[in-house]
């Protein structure tokens, strides 16, 4: 299970130790990239205009904790521009030709592994860069790039070999395992809420939307999923659950559009299999913003996205799910999932829910767009071995910002910032906050016991209503 | 002398600035054309203008920006609306542009413009003195993040040394010489470093956007390149 040797502060499988000539590979698949995709615009105007200001070092919660040069977002991103300049732009080319200078080198590339993978890509820093620069951007092409020469954390590989080439899905479960657990939440339903009827729809062709939670859920966060499928049952929407795949994790997004094109197509596939209309994303950043790359990889007549808390939302505001009298009491606070929140796409639709369910709800501040990463984006939080670095340096505002709101609970609706936020509870003396999903909170204060009587089916969409 | 002084004010400053004008025409040319380039091969052509314009604005009017680092923000705007102000509205300038080409505009009176100066100057120094000074940009920096604000900075000391003889050490004649030719040599740096900032401005927002505009199957063209199609992960 374990690689023998370390050679970065993650964990890379042996084959990433036996690549030879890796400045000429990477060169290579650099240039293989400028030739097929669209990065090439962007470094072509950032490698001119960057102007080391160094207004995104204020802005970089890791900078703020390290005060470290090799934090900077600006001088990150700049090793990836000298090879840039140097290798693939006609005045780099002729300053190296006539004065020598900068060569890639084996070390140098080492320097490269170890950067951006201190970067969690939150994308915090790009309004702060006067010149536009996304160094989030730089941070996603660098690791793609130094994919093609193997160096990748073996935690994001492996999932992705299970999920592509294996079981199908990166917690490898299987249907059967699948099939289970949605029966087991159903007998939850009953055990619990004395309802019989909430159901795990699988494999219903022709459903409006097709539901993909980050598949971890499955394992780890049954309330999350209890909560999508009352709020699906409750509101009478048309969902689905494909065997055929049932995983929104996508681990491209963090080091390779290659391994990102092909997972994205297999999510269309499997909408197109069950002639669904609609993506439904779980409470999962990632997964929701890989899905808005369905558009790009997806083709024209590509399903639509929706993510479960725009959908809860809509649902809510119409009255649709029937709530008790009695609010959530204890004080909550909200974190914003960089990857839904820091374009200001879903920010709203969860406060809106949040104001409606509790009596207590207060703001971290900085929020919104400018929220600070819980410390464990960018798959790094799958990466086991660097806990110590996502919860010290990287997690420390984090942890600051959830200890002055004086919350019970965090609400955190992505399954990769709640297992870091726990994890930067534990480790900075924050025994007593939880960690919750919006939709576990949800769950707590929906009124059963309504949905009979009042709340009856003329008031809800038809199961294919929208055509 | 003023053989020299007709020389770096005539033919060289023709040279110069017709360069730093047609270099920057082809930075806004050859930007715009690999936008629509790019826009044309992306499987997603949805753009959010609104967002992008709105971050454009934020930068062009930065009074949101200002207040993170306060002292920065403020010297880098007066340095800009200095240098830029100055050479394009002082009267003596306006001359030329008259006498050579016949154009003319409203030009700022001199006192105006001799306080605009010294605030260039002044600005121009002091970013030299925050980024030495700050642990930050002084690790980032390279020559020419010192080198081109004090470079900025000459043709405004000497231009006021050629406004005011008066308390001014060195010849006239020399004064304009240097005062043109620091000009010239701006001019020409200008589309070839990071100063081509002002053509490329208005569009780098919009870059940072389609830069996330990938073709629809450049994942897959980028491993058919590698010949790794039928890799195993
Ligand atoms: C035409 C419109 C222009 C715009 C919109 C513009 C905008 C900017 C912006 C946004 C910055 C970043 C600094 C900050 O963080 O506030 C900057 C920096 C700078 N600009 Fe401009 N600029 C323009 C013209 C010029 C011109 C004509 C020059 C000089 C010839 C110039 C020289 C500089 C220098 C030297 C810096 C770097 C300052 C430092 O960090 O040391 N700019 N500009």
């Amino acid at each position: 299970m374990t690689t023998p040797r370390e050679k970065y502060s993650y964990y890379v499988e042996e084959k990433a130790l036996e690549v030879t000539d890796r400045p000429r590979k990477f060169l290579e698949a650099f240039a293989a990239v400028l030739e097929n995709s669209s990065y090439g615009l962007a470094l072509d105007v950032y490698t001119r205009l960057s102007t080391k200001c160094s207004r995104c070092a204020a802005s970089c919660q890791l900078y703020q904790s390290t005060g470290e040069e090799q934090d900077i977002p600006c001088h990150r991103s700049e090793l990836l521009f000298r090879v840039y300049r140097r290798y693939f732009t006609p005045a780099g080319n002729l300053k190296a030709r006539l004065f020598g200078g900068f060569t890639l080198t084996d070390e140098y590339l080492d320097e490269m592994a170890e950067a951006y993978y201190r970067c969690t890509a939150c994308r915090r820093c790009k309004p702060s860069c006067p010149m536009g620069v996304d160094h989030g951007l730089v941070t996603h092409l660098a690791r793609w790039l130094l994919a093609e020469i193997d160096v990748i954390p073996k935690a994001l590989l492996v999932a992705t070999r299970e999920q592509l080439e294996g079981v199908g899905n990166t917690s490898a479960i299987t249907v059967p395992a699948l099939v289970d657990t949605c029966e087991f939440l159903e007998e939850e339903f009953h055990d619990i809420y004395g309802v019989d009827d909430v159901k795990y729809p699988i494999d219903v062709e022709g459903a409006e939307y097709v539901f993909f939670p980050a598949v971890s859920d499955y394992l780890l966060e049954a309330d999350t999923l209890m909560g999508n499928a009352a709020v699906m049952h409750l509101t009478g929407g048309s969902w689905s659950i494909g065997t055929g795949n049932f995983d929104g994790i996508n681990y491209g997004l963090f080091y390779s559009d290659r391994m990102m094109e092909r997972i994205v197509k297999n999510v269309v596939g499997e909408v197109r299999r069950l002639k669904g209309k609609k993506i439904l994303v779980g409470e999962c950043g990632h997964a929701t913003r890989s899905a808005w790359f369905v558009p790009t990889f997806g083709g024209p007549d590509a399903p639509e996205i929706v993510n479960c808390l725009q959908y809860a939302w809509a649902q809510m505001k119409a009255g649709r799910i029937p709530l008790k009298k009695e609010k959530i009491q204890e004080k909550v606070t909200y974190h914003d999932p960089c990857n839904i929140a820091r374009t200001g796409r879903i920010t709203e639709e969860p406060r809106e829910i949040l104001k409606v369910i509790c009596e207590d709800f207060v703001e971290m501040t900085p929020n919104r767009e400018e929220n600070y990463c819980c410390g464990g984006g960018g798959g790094t939080v799958s990466i086991d071995e660097i806990r110590a670095f996502r919860t010290g340096p990287m997690g420390k505002r984090k942890a600051d910002q959830i200890r002055a709101t004086g919350a019970k609970y965090v609400v955190a609706p992505c399954a990769n910032c709640k297992k870091q936020l726990r994890e930067v509870c534990e480790d900075n003396d924050l025994e007593d906050v939880e960690i919750i999903g919006l939709h576990d909170l949800l769950l707590k204060v929906i009124d059963f016991s309504h949905e009979t009587s009042s709340h009856g089916q003329e008031e809800q969409p038809t199961q294919d209503g929208q055509e | 002398m003023d053989a020299w002084l007709e020389w770096a004010r005539g033919p060289v400053f023709l040279f110069s600035f017709t360069f730093m004008f047609l270099g920057l025409i082809r930075h806004v040319g050859l930007t715009a054309w690999a936008m629509v380039r790019t826009m044309r091969q992306a499987g997603d052509k949805t753009i959010p203008y609104a967002q992008v314009l709105s971050a454009t604005l934020k930068w062009l009017i930065p009074v949101d920006k200002v207040r993170s680092q306060i002292l920065f923000s403020l010297t880098s705007l007066l340095f800009h609306i200095a240098i830029l102000i100055v050479p394009l509205f002082l009267a003596g300038h306006i001359v030329l542009w008259t006498r050579g080409l016949g154009l003319s505009w409203p030009a700022i009176p001199n006192n105006v413009a001799d306080v605009l100066t010294i605030v260039a100057i002044v600005t121009a120094v002091a970013l030299v003195i925050q980024r030495a000074t700050a642990p930050a940009t002084r690790s980032l920096s390279r020559f020419q993040d010192y080198a081109l604000p004090l470079l900025v900075a000459l043709p405004f000391a000497s231009g006021y040394f050629v406004m005011h003889p008066s308390g001014n050490p060195f010849s006239y004649e020399a004064t304009l010489f240097v005062h043109a030719m620091s000009a010239n040599v701006l001019f020409v740096l200008i589309p070839l470093t990071k100063l081509s900032h002002m053509a490329f401005f208005p569009s780098v927002q919009m870059v940072s956007e389609i830069a996330w505009r990938w073709p629809s199957d450049s994942g897959s063209k980028v491993g058919l390149a590698l010949g790794k199609e039928n890799e195993a992960i």
